[in-house]
């Protein structure tokens, strides 16, 4: 997996791409995300569009992620999901907890 | 053994999580040598890739002298999965409902789950040398 982000708006955009699946990428995302939440930044989201698929590893680093902005007054939202993991975000529940939209500019208009 | 080794339609990895992707891309490769479509192989990278992330990490205990194994076989009408660890076993019974409310945002215990609604079958053998996790998809081409 690659990963790179950028800020926009005040908004920090996660760009990871490939297959978060465990092992030492999945650590990757996990600690960006934990270094940006400790730099005190508050809006986050995580561009899933470059994503082919992701387990249950990703999915636990997306809902840390969530619940510790959430615990601290911000939010990560999700965007551009695929359908697959769509599939996997309707089967675990998970669809209800995040907000998901189809690209990144909206998440980012959405944090306005 | 120190690193991943394959033979015909088996590999066999040390417990780490960093050979999780050996495991992914040795699935796929002969999955689409098999000619099946990008979602199905999804739907076994995902549920090996888990189940093997288990094996790791809970049956052998990220005991890098410990083995995973790993075999495939494809048939015209299914794919079958076995993985094998070195582990006591668990009750797969006893895992906490990932769906139910007070659990919804823990970050591990769904994976079990996902396994489940991807694959048609999942069954568990426990013995003495270990815990094997079959996982079987019928082919719809």
């Amino acid at each position: 997996m690659k990963l790179s982000h950028r800020e926009t708006e005040g908004v920090i955009i996660l760009e990871p791409k490939g297959k978060i699946m465990g092992g030492p990428d999945a650590t990757m995302l996990h600690d960006l995300l934990h270094e940006f939440i400790d730099q005190n930044k508050k809006k986050v989201v995580i561009d899933l569009s470059k994503v082919e698929w992701m387990n249950s590893t990703g999915l636990g680093i997306l809902i840390s992620g969530l619940t510790t902005l959430r615990n601290n007054g911000g939010e990560l939202k999700l965007a551009g999901v695929t359908e697959k993991i769509e599939s996997l975000l309707t089967i675990t529940k998970l669809i209800t907890v995040f907000d998901n939209y189809d690209n990144v500019d909206e998440a980012v208009k959405s944090f306005k | 053994m120190d690193k991943p080794e394959t033979s015909g339609d088996i590999i066999r990895i040390p417990s780490e999580t960093r050979y999780i992707a050996d495991v992914d891309e040795f699935i796929e490769s002969r999955l689409r040598d098999a000619g099946l479509n990008n979602s199905i192989i999804a739907d076994l990278a995902i549920s090996v890739t888990e189940i093997v992330n288990n094996a790791i990490l809970h049956g052998n205990g990220a005991d890098a002298n410990k083995i995973v194994q790993v075999r495939l076989t494809v048939t015209p009408e299914r794919i079958e999965v076995r993985v094998k660890d070195q582990g006591r076993g668990f009750d797969p019974d006893k895992i906490p409902d990932p769906l139910a409310e007070a659990n919804l945002l823990n970050v591990v215990g769904r994976g079990l789950l996902i396994v489940r609604s991807l694959m048609d079958s999942v069954d568990f053998n426990f013995s003495d040398s270990g815990t094997e996790i079959v996982i079987a998809k019928s082919i719809n081409k």
